[in-house]
């Protein structure tokens, strides 16, 4: 009857090890949401982020109270006619310019309250501390960046203000429009927090993580800059940095590449500030993790932009085609291949890729572009023989068009592969949602009342904690 | 029988040996003083031995194994000298964030905010407190760690005599507990009054290591007799 005996010896063995593990598990966890306050009434110490807060409600009241008086004006003129219709989508002619005040929040102060949270550790000597404790690096780092994001969160109530205000004025909120540039903003957020993250863990002093962050800011602007002279690899790599991927969230635009993008630079970033969180670690070992580290970014990057699906969540489906012409274009299984002798700066070029381009790629994944230029604003290439023509090649059936609108790449595309163009559904033609209201009210929201609440609550707060 | 035993310790910063070769043991229960002047690596000891500053070479290790630095925080706590963690957070948050952070002891709480007199200031924030009480609190917060063996770096700086002597008498009764403590300590006088063992640290190298009695015998050997048995005759005849 030893058997049974030595089951049991072996079950209870098991049992213990159950219940090591789960003990240390519940101690992880415990230790864990102890740091999440700790980082938590450090963010409510923090001024840095009380002057976020304090800016953000007057950042956003100027863009507000500013387009919905362009808004209003446009709308008294009457001008809902078909055609203009796109123009009175508050997603573009509200949304997009109340919520850039986000970004500039987010590019300006963000940074420092994020450098603040990371480097105010090792000033004060709390990491020294901190690091004795068995928790993984990566779990420190990440406790940082969910107070932090749950700190941008609240200052984004001022844009929040702004919608209820609009609502308020019997303004139109489309909800998947407003996901959509809420997802964009808490992304570039999250880019911002693990910039900062990674540049004050990288460095010994603040303002030094400061000026590094901000380089890098202004580095994406060069890259934009270079991008729109330069065109090509340029080109495709503006499109991945934080302005342009905002700038897609703003058109109701969600892509899966940008998203993945934007989530495996996040967690790089992050995962440097964990690297070089390890004081105990050599230098040298810590700066070849980092190393091993950015290759692994690069290439799941490289990966990333490989993913195609998109959704468009625009009320208008402005960066569609209409639903006839996409089940048109669907059906065209041949590979489309366009050649057009624009260059970089040429507004035509702008047009094209706005208005046709992109919005082919979404139904046509496997289109390929490629732009012919001399230089890069085309102004003397205008007599150079073929400049300005736009070659379709289809299966080896091969047109030539000079017009950059929509309809004019479409009537070309059905016409190479023998499809007969839809007809024009009237309803489902975007009117648009005007609205000739004056911002009542939205001055002392946003200039008295969102300060003074802030002050008083910050006052509050920090006497509490005091 | 060692709780912790260093070997052969270096640390470089550049061309600068700040410790090179140390080697000595922790004993358990002891009350260990590292004495050193000023710039003798004391602090850079504590470092590596805590594992938050790596160590170009040489080992740490308890009874069964070798502690990389990852794991020495399961036998070691090492509070640092001139720091004022969490500034904007009050004393009684910091004692209880040391308990539950690292899974201290919560029994000892109200022993040690009494023995370290923290009533007045327990609501006062860390940045906020003098050197003296700055000193007193994370002291405190150090005893509440579970850690068998903890490291202090200077714990008497900023302490007037009859605090040194109240924190004195407060870590021996912790040691009366069953912790062990190692101290550095650059007031020699201070060392004299806690310590059980001492070692010996001077320009990053061990010069002696052992109680008062074994280090003056020491001195004796090599033919450098102290003037008397006093801890700062022995340290002078040694270095």
């Amino acid at each position: 009857m030893r058997l049974p005996e030595k089951t049991g010896t072996a079950e209870n063995a098991k049992s213990a090890k159950r219940n090591v593990f789960s003990a240390s598990s519940a101690r992880a966890a415990v230790a864990f949401l102890w740091l999440l306050d700790k980082e938590w009434r450090e963010l409510l110490s923090s001024r840095a982020w009380w002057v976020l807060l304090l800016l953000i409600g007057p950042l956003v009241g100027v863009s507000f109270i500013g387009v919905v008086r362009t808004y209003a004006e446009a709308s008294g003129l009457n001008g809902t006619a078909a055609g203009v219709g796109e123009a009175f989508s508050p997603l573009v002619g509200v949304w997009a310019p109340t919520f850039s005040a986000c970004e500039l929040a987010a590019a300006f102060l963000l940074p420092f309250v994020g450098i603040r949270l990371v480097s105010g550790d090792k000033q004060s000597g709390a990491l020294k501390i901190e690091l004795q404790h068995s928790m993984s690096a990566l779990a420190r780092i990440a406790a940082k960046a969910l107070v932090l994001l749950a700190g941008w969160c609240l200052a984004s109530a001022a844009p929040l203000v702004a919608v209820i205000l609009w609502k308020m004025y019997g303004g139109s909120a489309y909800a998947p429009e407003l996901v959509t540039i809420a997802l964009g903003h808490v992304l570039n957020a999250g880019l911002t927090i693990a910039l900062a993250a990674a540049t004050a863990s990288l460095t010994d002093h603040p303002s030094t993580a400061a000026i590094l962050t901000l380089s890098v800011t202004v580095g994406t602007w060069i890259l934009n800059f270079i991008a729109a002279v330069q065109g090509g690899v340029w080109e495709r790599a503006a499109g991945y940095t934080p302005t342009a991927m905002v700038a897609e969230f703003q058109h109701g635009l969600i892509r899966l590449d940008v998203v993945l993008i934007a989530i495996a630079l996040i967690s790089t970033g992050l995962a440097l500030a964990a690297l070089w969180m390890r004081l105990g670690v050599p230098a040298r070992r810590r700066t070849s993790e980092s190393l091993a580290l950015a290759a692994g970014a690069t290439a799941v990057v490289i990966a990333c932009t490989f993913a195609t699906p998109s959704w468009d969540t625009s009320e208008n489906r402005m960066n569609s085609f209409p639903e006839a012409d996409e089940t048109a274009l669907a059906s065209i299984r041949a590979s489309l291949h366009i050649e057009a002798h624009l260059a970089p700066e040429d507004p035509r070029r702008v047009d094209l890729e706005r208005r046709a381009l992109s919005k082919l790629r979404r139904v046509l994944p496997k289109t390929t572009v490629q732009y012919v230029s001399a230089t890069s604003i085309g102004l003397f290439e205008q007599s150079a023989p073929h400049y300005g023509e736009i070659w379709y090649d289809l299966g080896g059936k091969r047109e030539m068009s000079r017009l950059t609108t929509a309809e004019g790449v479409l009537e070309t595309i059905y016409a190479l592969a023998d499809v007969k163009p839809p007809i024009e559904n009237d309803a489902e033609i975007f009117r648009g949602h005007p609205l000739a209201v004056q911002p009542k009210g939205a001055a002392a929201v946003f200039y008295s009342i969102w300060p003074a609440l802030i002050v008083a609550v910050g006052f509050l707060v920090r006497r509490r904690h005091a | 029988m060692v709780v912790v035993r260093v070997s052969h310790l270096t640390k470089r910063y550049g061309q600068l040996t700040a410790l090179s070769d140390v080697s000595f043991s922790i004993r358990p229960g002891e009350v260990l003083g590292v004495i050193g002047p000023n710039g003798s690596g004391k602090t850079t000891l504590f470092e590596c031995l805590a594992g938050v500053l790596p160590a170009d070479a040489g080992t740490v290790a308890d009874e069964a194994r070798t502690l990389a630095p990852g794991d020495r925080c399961s036998v070691l706590f090492y509070l640092p000298d001139a720091i004022a963690p969490w500034p904007a957070q009050p004393v009684r948050w910091a004692l209880d964030y040391t308990v539950g952070f690292f899974g201290g002891r919560l029994d000892a709480l109200d022993d040690v905010v009494a023995r370290f007199d923290l009533d007045s200031i327990l609501d006062s924030p860390i940045g906020a407190l003098s050197k003296g009480q700055r000193k007193r609190a994370l002291l405190a917060m150090s005893l509440l760690t579970p850690q068998p063996v903890l490291l202090a770096d200077e714990p008497f700086d900023g302490l007037d005599l009859r605090q040194t002597r109240e924190v004195a008498d407060a870590l021996r009764a912790h040691v009366a507990g069953g912790r062990t403590l190692v101290l550095s300590i650059h007031q020699i006088v201070d060392a004299a009054r806690i310590c059980d063992r001492f070692v010996l640290l001077s320009g990053g190298c061990v010069r002696g290591e052992g109680t008062l009695a074994e280090l003056s015998a020491m001195a004796a050997v090599r033919g450098a007799a102290p003037h008397d048995q006093s801890l700062e005759e022995v340290f002078l005849a040694l270095t």
